[in-house]
C-alpha cells in the first residue's frame, strides 16, 4: 500500500507544530521518519492515525484521496499504529487483546484463534494466543501489539519509536519480523531517535525538523553524521571524556551485596564494587538481569538480603530512602513515568519531590513553595527544559523535557554520588549531549556515577569503567576505552568477552 | 438567654470556642412549671385541621404508617375534612423533624399527629410554642415527664397482652415444645412484645421453651430489613422451634419466607398479616397479634372534632379493643379459640397481669 | 498576569462555572422526574428555590458544619487516594466514646468540652486503625473492612448504650452532658435557636487541611503517595506509613463530626432519637462535590444541607421528599462529569501552551 502526505499543516493557537509536510512512503517499504523531540513527528503521526485533523494538505492512500475523522476511519483505509506506550490488559489472553473491540471480524472464538495463529505463523511472531499478556515479556508484548493491527488488517503499519524499550537481540528479531511484514507488501513507518538502527532498517529515510520535512536520505549512502546534522542543523555531541578525573577516594562501597526475593530467587549475587570519588562506573546487561535491583538496593527501596553498602564511610545498608537521598545521592530512575515525577503535579512541585528535606524546597517542616519555584527556574534555565512556566504539570511536558528536568533535579544540591539509568532515554539529540555535558562536569568537581544504559554507545563513551552484570552477577569487567559495542554486547550475553 | 451579636460571632469565628461561648450553667433557665399541674382541655382556634407526620417510610409502607393513614381515612369520611400528611427522610436530623411540625402548626393545622416514638422529643420541644394545637405521638412518651405539655396526647398500647394471646395460641400449637420470637430492634418497646408473648407461652405450657433474636440491637432498620428477618428466623427454627412470632415490621416478609420454606408457622404482628400476605405465605400465618394504630388515629382526630382533645398518656388495651388477635384462615381450633377468649377476659377483668418487661 | 489575577480566572473557569451548570442540570434532572411522575413541578421547583426561613438557616448552617466535618475526614484519605468510607463507623464511635465520657462528668466545666473532643477523636482514630492495620499487614481491602466495621460500630454502640446507658422513653442512652458543660452558641436570628457553637470546628479543621495538605512537607507527601505510589516510594515515601497517619487523621476528624450537635442541641446519645447517622456517607459525596479543597466542601456540604432541609416543604407541595436524593446524586454525577470534561480542556490548553513554548524556543534559537 502506497501512502502519499502532501502539504499537512497543522496550527494550535500561536504555534504551527506542522507545515508543508511531504513524505510518500513507498508501498513494501520501511520508511523512517526521524527528528529531534518537538520537531513535529508526534503530530505528523496523529494526523495520518485520525487522532486530530489536519488544517491542510491530503493524505492520498493508493492513489484515492481520504479524510480520516477518527482512529476508526484510519484503520478501515488499512493504516495501523503501534504507540510507545503498550495498549495491552495485563489479566486477558493474547486472543482476547487482539479480538477486543474487533469482534465483528472473525468473532471472539476458534475462527479468530485460527487466524491469530495463522498470522503469527506467517510472519514468525512465535505468539500463542492462549497465553496471558502478564506472562509475556517486553518484546513478545510488542509483537502482540502488531499482531493486533494486522489482524485489523493494517496494511501501513505506524511504529512509534519501537526499539527504546528493546535490548540488542530483541531488536534484532524485530528488524526480522518487519522484513517479513514489507516482504509480503505492508508498508511500515517506522520512527525512531537511533541513528544506527534506522540506517540498517529503513529503505527510505525522511528527516523532520521545526514541524516540517527537511530532506530525505538514501540508508545505502548517508552516513549517521549526515542524519545527525540534518536532524538538528549541527555537529554530533560525541559521549566521549575527556582527562581522567578518577580519585582513590571511595564514595561508594558495596560489600558482597546478595538479594533474594520472597520465591527464594536470587537477584543479585555477592556483588562488589566500588566508585570513587570523580568516577563514572557504567552497568552493562541484557534488562532485567539484576541492574533494577541493584539500584533499588542502593537506594533503600530493597534491602539486601547480605552484605553492606558504604557511602563516604558510613554504612548506609539499613537507611531508609530519604536517608539515603539526604546524605547526597542523586537518583535518576529508569521508569520516570512511575518514579522519576508526579505527572500531574507542577514542575515546581516535582522540583521537592525527593528532596522534601533540603533547602531550598522546604523550610523545617513547611514547604518553600518560593524557594522551590526559583530553583525549578534556575533548572528550566540551566537544562534547557521547554516549558512556559514552573507551573506548567509534569504531564503537559514531552518525555525528553520531563527528563531533562529530572536530571537537573537530581544534579542539584551538589550530590556526592549519582545513580543514572537509562539518563537519556527519550532525550533528543541535542539535549543528550547537554546532559552527558552536565554529568562529566559534575564528576570532574568529585562527582561518582554509577551509569547504567541500555546504549551501548553511551556506556562506552562515559564510563570510566565498566562492569558486565548476567544473572545477578557481575561477569565481567572491561576497558571502555578498548571495548568496541560488538564485544560488550557479546559479554552482555554471556559469551567470552 | 445571653446570646453573641452577629460581630461577635465574627471576631469569635477566630478565637477559643469555649472562652467566647460561655454554657449554659450559666443562665439556667428556671422553669417553675409546677409538678402534677392541671391539664385543661386544648382551645382550638377555629375547625380542626388535621396533618399525619409519617415515620421513615411513609404512607404505602403496609404496617405501621399506612395503619395511621387507615385511621385519618375513616375519620375524613366521617367528619368530612381533607388532612395533609408529611413524610420524614431517612438519616435525618431531630431539627429537621421538628421543623416538619413547625411548619404544619405554621399553615394552620392545630390537630397534628406525630406517626413514631421517633417524634416524641420533637413534639416536646415545638408543643410550647403552639399552645392552642393539639398533638399526638403514637407509641410516644413524655422525655422531660417533670414539665408536661398539656396540649400533647401520647398514644400507646399495651402490646403485652396482645402478645400473650397469640403466645397462647403458639403454645398450643407447638409440636416440638420449642417457639420462637423475631424482634426488629432489640428496643423497650419491642421488648414489651416479647415479655407478652413469653408469659403467654408460660401459661399455657408451662413445658415449651422460647427462644428471641433481635435483627438489630438500635439501628431502626431493623424494621425493614427483610434479609435479616428471614436469617433470623432461620436460626430460631435451626433451634427447633417451629412457630414464631415476629415484632419486627416490614423485616416481618423474611420471617413469613423462612417459615413457608420450612413449613412451619408464623404469627404475624401490627395488622391482621393473613391478608396481605402472599398466597404461598397464607396457610403459615397461624394468627397476627392486631395492634390498631388506625383506631387510635382516629380516636385521637374524632376528640378534636367533639371539641374535648386528648391530653396525656392514653393508653389502648384489650378492653377497648387497641390490641387483639386476629384468626383469618381459620387456622385455630375451636377449642384454642376459646381458651384463648378466656384469656382475654380475664386480662380485661384484672384477673390476670400481664408482664411490660421480659 | 498576576499570580492572584491567573488563579482567579482559573477557579472561575474550572471550578465555578462547571459546577453551577452541574447544578442547574440537577434541577432540571429532578424536575424532569417530578414532571414524569405527574406531581406539580412549578410547586417542586418553588418549593425547592424559596428562601429559607431563619430557622432554616440555622439548621442549614448546623447541618453543613457536620456535613463538612465528615467530608474532610473522607477528603484527606481520597487525596492519599484510599477510600475511607469507614467514616460512618468512625464518627458513631467516636459520637458514643465522647457521649459517655461528657455525661460522666469527669472532668468538670467547659474544660469538659475540650476533653470530650479529645476522646471522640482518639475513639474514631482507634475504629479507622482497625482498617488501616489490617490493609497495611495483611493486604485487606480497606474499603471491604471500614464497610463491615461500619455495621460493627453501630451494633457495638447501641449495644454499650444499652450495657451502660439508661432508659429515656423507648430508647437507651448515655448519660446527659452537665449544664455546665454545654457551651452556649452564636445568637444570629432572635426569633430563631442559635447556631451551635461547635460548628465553628468545621472552620478550624478546614483551615487545618489547607494548611497542611497546601503548605506542609507532610501534605506533600501525603499527596505524592496519593498521585503515586511508585514515585512515593522511589523518593523516599514510605506508603504503607503515610496509609496509617492518614487513616487516623482522617478517623480523628471523623470522631468529630458528630460533636456540634452533641454539645448543641443533643446533649445524650443513643440511637435512633438522639443520634444522625448517615453523615459519613453524606461526607463522602460531598468530597467529591468538592473536590477535595476546603472551599469546594464547604459550597458542597451547604448545597447539601440546604437541599434536605428545603425538602422539608415539599410536603406542603404533594411531591415527595426523596426526590431531593436524586437531586443530590445527580449534583454529583454532574460535578464530576463536568470537572472531568474542563480537566481535559485544560491540559489541551496547557499542551498548546507547551507547544507553543517549544515552537518560539525553537524558532529563538533558530533565528
Amino acid at each position: 500500500m502506497q501512502v502519499e502526505l502532501r502539504g499537512i499543516a497543522k496550527r494550535f493557537p500561536g504555534v504551527i507544530a506542522n507545515h508543508d509536510v511531504d513524505l510518500t512512503i513507498r508501498a513494501g517499504a520501511v520508511h523512517a521518519l526521524i527528528g529531534e523531540n518537538g520537531a513535529g513527528k508526534s503530530t505528523l503521526m496523529k494526523i495520518l492515525y485520525g487522532v486530530q485533523g489536519a488544517d491542510d494538505g491530503t493524505i492520498v492512500v493508493d492513489g484515492r484521496e481520504r479524510h480520516f475523522s477518527s482512529p476508526t476511519d484510519a484503520i478501515e483505509a488499512g493504516i495501523g499504529m503501534v504507540f510507545q506506550h503498550f495498549m495491552l490488559a495485563d489479566n486477558l489472553t493474547v486472543l482476547e487483546n487482539i479480538v477486543l473491540g474487533a469482534e465483528k471480524m472473525h468473532g471472539i472464538g476458534e475462527k479468530a484463534r485460527g487466524r491469530v495463529r495463522e498470522i503469527s505463523a506467517e510472519f514468525g511472531f512465535d505468539i500463542d494466543p492462549d497465553v496471558r499478556v502478564a506472562e509475556l515479556g517486553v518484546a513478545a508484548r510488542q509483537r502482540v501489539e502488531i499482531l493486533k493491527v494486522l489482524y485489523r488488517g493494517a496494511r501501513l503499519i505506524i511504529l512509534d519509536e519501537p526499539t527504546a524499550v528493546l535490548v540488542p537481540q530483541e531488536v534484532e528479531v524485530l528488524f526480522a519480523n518487519l522484513r517479513e511484514l514489507v516482504a509480503s507488501g505492508c508498508s511500515v513507518l517506522f520512527i525512531s531517535h537511533k541513528l544506527d538502527e534506522v540506517l540498517q532498517i529503513a529503505d527510505d529515510i525522511t528527516v523532520m525538523r521545526r514541524g516540517t520535512t527537511v530532506g530525505t536520505a538514501d540508508p545505502a549512502t548517508a552516513t549517521r553524521q549526515q542524519l545527525a546534522e540534518l536532524m538538528v542543523g549541527a555537529e554530533l555531541p560525541s559521549p566521549e571524556l575527556s582527562a581522567d578525573t578518577v580519585t582513590d577516594t571511595p564514595v561508594l562501597s558495596l560489600r558482597s551485596i546478595s538479594l533474594v526475593d520472597d520465591t527464594g530467587r536470587t537477584l543479585l549475587a555477592d556483588l562488589d564494587l566500588t566508585i570513587h570519588r570523580g568516577e563514572i562506573v557504567g552497568i552493562a546487561g541484557v534488562e532485567g538481569n539484576g541492574q533494577t535491583e541493584l539500584v533499588e538496593v542502593i537506594m533503600g527501596m530493597r534491602r539486601a538480603t547480605e552484605g553492606s553498602i558504604v557511602l563516604a564511610e558510613e554504612d548506609i545498608t539499613r537507611l531508609s530512602v530519604r536517608k539515603v537521598r539526604e546524605r547526597g545521592v542523586g537518583f535518576i530512575p529508569e521508569d520516570r513515568h512511575r518514579h522519576g515525577v508526579v505527572l500531574d503535579f507542577s514542575l515546581w512541585e516535582n522540583r521537592i519531590l525527593g528532596h522534601q528535606t533540603t533547602a531550598p524546597a522546604v523550610r523545617g517542616p513547611l514547604l518553600s513553595p518560593g524557594g522551590a519555584r526559583r530553583d525549578a527556574e534556575r533548572i528550566i534555565d540551566a537544562y534547557d527544559v521547554r516549558t512556559p512556566s514552573v507551573h506548567t504539570t509534569a504531564r503537559a511536558l514531552s518525555g525528553g523535557n520531563q527528563q531533562k528536568f529530572i536530571v537537573g533535579r537530581e544534579m542539584s544540591g551538589d550530590p556526592i554520588l549519582l545513580l543514572a539509568s537509562h539518563p537519556t532515554r527519550g532525550v533528543d539529540v541535542g539535549a543528550q549531549a547537554a546532559i552527558w555535558d552536565h554529568i562529566r562536569r559534575a564528576r570532574q568537581e568529585g562527582l561518582g556515577v554509577l551509569l547504567i544504559s541500555a546504549d551501548l554507545d553511551e556506556l562506552i563513551g562515559l564510563s570510566d569503567r565498566l562492569e558486565v552484570i548476567l544473572r545477578g552477577h557481575f561477569t565481567a569487567q572491561l576497558d571502555p576505552r578498548e571495548v568496541t559495542a560488538q564485544e560488550l554486547g557479546t559479554a552482555m550475553t554471556g559469551g567470552a568477552a | 438567654m445571653r446570646h453573641l451579636t452577629k460581630a461577635a460571632v465574627l471576631v469569635g469565628a477566630a478565637a477559643v470556642v469555649l472562652s467566647a461561648c460561655g454554657t449554659a450553667a450559666d443562665n439556667d433557665d428556671s422553669d417553675d412549671n409546677a409538678d402534677g399541674q392541671q391539664c385543661e382541655a386544648v382551645e382550638l382556634e377555629g375547625d380542626p385541621q388535621v396533618a399525619l407526620a409519617y415515620d421513615v417510610g411513609g404512607r404505602g409502607d403496609q404496617s405501621f404508617n399506612d395503619a395511621a393513614y387507615a385511621g385519618l381515612e375513616r375519620a375524613q369520611t366521617e367528619f368530612g375534612f381533607e388532612g395533609t400528611e408529611g413524610e420524614a427522610a431517612s438519616d435525618e436530623s431531630e431539627e429537621v423533624r421538628e421543623q416538619r411540625l413547625r411548619g404544619f402548626a405554621d399553615d394552620g393545622y392545630n390537630v397534628i399527629v406525630g406517626v413514631g416514638f421517633a417524634y416524641s422529643e420533637s413534639v416536646d420541644k415545638v408543643a410550647p410554642d403552639y399552645p392552642n394545637v393539639s398533638f399526638a405521638v403514637i407509641d410516644g412518651f413524655d422525655p422531660t415527664e417533670d414539665d408536661v405539655n398539656c396540649n400533647v396526647a401520647y398514644l400507646t398500647y399495651a402490646e403485652n397482652e396482645g402478645s400473650f394471646l397469640v403466645g397462647v395460641a403458639a403454645a398450643e400449637t407447638t409440636e416440638s415444645n420449642t417457639v420462637g420470637f423475631v424482634g426488629g430492634v432489640n428496643n423497650p418497646l419491642i421488648q414489651k412484645f416479647e415479655a407478652g408473648f413469653k408469659a403467654g407461652v408460660e401459661e399455657a405450657n408451662p413445658d415449651a421453651e422460647v427462644v428471641t433474636t433481635y435483627i438489630e440491637e438500635s439501628d431502626p432498620r431493623g424494621f425493614g430489613d427483610p434479609a435479616g428477618g428471614q436469617a433470623a428466623a432461620e436460626g430460631l427454627i435451626n433451634d427447633g422451634a417451629d412457630v414464631i412470632f415476629h415484632a419486627a415490621g416490614a423485616s416481618g416478609i423474611g420471617v413469613f419466607d423462612a417459615v413457608t420454606s420450612a413449613d412451619l408457622w408464623a404469627i404475624g404482628v401490627d395488622s391482621d398479616q393473613y391478608l396481605t400476605a402472599s398466597p404461598e405465605q397464607q396457610p403459615h400465618i397461624l394468627t397476627s397479634m392486631l395492634k390498631r394504630v388506625d383506631v387510635s388515629t382516629y380516636d385521637f382526630i374524632a376528640a378534636a372534632f367533639d371539641g374535648e382533645p386528648l391530653s396525656g398518656y392514653t393508653e389502648f388495651t384489650l378492653a377497648d379493643e387497641g390490641v387483639d388477635y386476629s384468626t383469618s384462615g381459620d387456622f385455630l381450633p375451636a377449642d384454642l379459640v376459646t381458651e384463648i377468649d378466656d384469656y382475654k377476659q380475664q386480662i380485661i377483668d384484672g384477673d390476670l397481669e400481664v408482664p411490660a418487661e421480659p | 498576569m498576576s499570580q492572584l489575577v491567573r488563579r482567579v480566572t482559573q477557579m472561575v473557569t474550572y471550578s465555578i462555572v462547571p459546577t453551577l451548570v452541574a447544578i442547574a442540570a440537577a434541577l432540571l434532572a429532578t424536575a424532569a422526574i417530578v414532571w414524569i411522575s405527574g406531581a406539580p413541578v412549578g410547586g417542586f421547583l418553588e418549593a425547592m428555590l424559596s428562601v429559607p426561613g431563619q430557622r432554616d438557616l440555622v439548621i442549614i448552617v448546623n447541618q453543613a458544619s457536620m456535613i463538612a466535618l465528615s467530608a474532610f475526614a473522607a477528603a484527606i484519605c481520597f487525596r492519599m487516594n484510599i477510600f475511607n468510607i469507614g467514616v460512618e463507623g468512625q464518627y458513631i464511635i467516636g459520637a458514643c466514646a465522647g457521649a459517655f465520657f461528657a455525661g460522666s462528668g469527669i472532668v468538670p466545666g467547659p474544660l469538659n468540652i475540650l476533653a470530650t473532643l479529645v476522646v471522640a477523636m482518639l475513639a474514631g482514630m482507634a475504629w479507622a486503625m482497625i482498617a488501616a492495620v489490617l490493609n497495611v499487614t495483611r493486604g485487606v481491602s480497606e474499603v471491604i473492612s471500614a464497610i463491615m466495621l461500619n455495621y460493627v460500630a453501630l451494633t457495638l454502640a447501641g449495644y454499650l448504650v444499652k450495657t451502660y446507658g439508661s432508659k429515656s422513653g423507648y430508647t437507651f442512652t448515655t448519660g446527659t452532658i452537665p449544664p455546665s458543660s454545654q457551651p452556649l452558641g452564636f445568637g444570629i436570628f432572635s426569633g430563631a435557636p442559635d447556631v451551635w457553637a461547635l460548628s465553628i470546628l468545621a472552620v478550624i479543621v478546614a483551615v487545618g487541611y489547607s494548611f497542611l495538605l497546601g503548605w506542609t512537607r507532610f501534605g506533600f507527601d501525603l499527596r505524592t503517595a496519593g498521585e503515586s505510589r511508585t514515585a512515593a516510594l522511589a523518593n523516599g515515601i514510605n506508603p504503607k506509613k503515610m496509609v496509617l497517619i492518614t487513616m487516623a487523621i482522617s478517623g480523628a476528624i471523623a470522631g468529630l463530626v458528630w460533636m456540634p450537635s452533641f454539645f448543641g442541641s443533643t446533649h445524650t446519645f443513643g440511637i435512633p432519637e438522639y443520634f444522625q447517622r448517615g453523615l459519613g456517607f453524606t461526607g463522602l459525596a460531598v468530597a467529591l462535590l468538592g473536590r477535595n479543597t476546603s472551599l469546594g466542601i464547604f459550597f458542597g456540604a451547604t448545597l447539601f444541607a440546604f437541599l434536605s432541609t428545603q425538602s422539608n416543604r415539599l410536603q406542603s407541595v404533594g411531591v415527595g421528599r426523596d426526590v431531593v436524593e436524586i437531586t443530590q446524586g445527580v449534583v454529583v454525577l454532574m460535578v464530576v462529569i463536568a470537572f472531568e470534561i474542563s480537566r481535559r480542556v485544560k491540559a489541551r490548553r496547557e499542551q498548546e501552551s507547551v507547544a507553543r513554548e517549544l515552537g518560539a524556543t525553537s524558532e529563538g534559537v533558530r533565528a
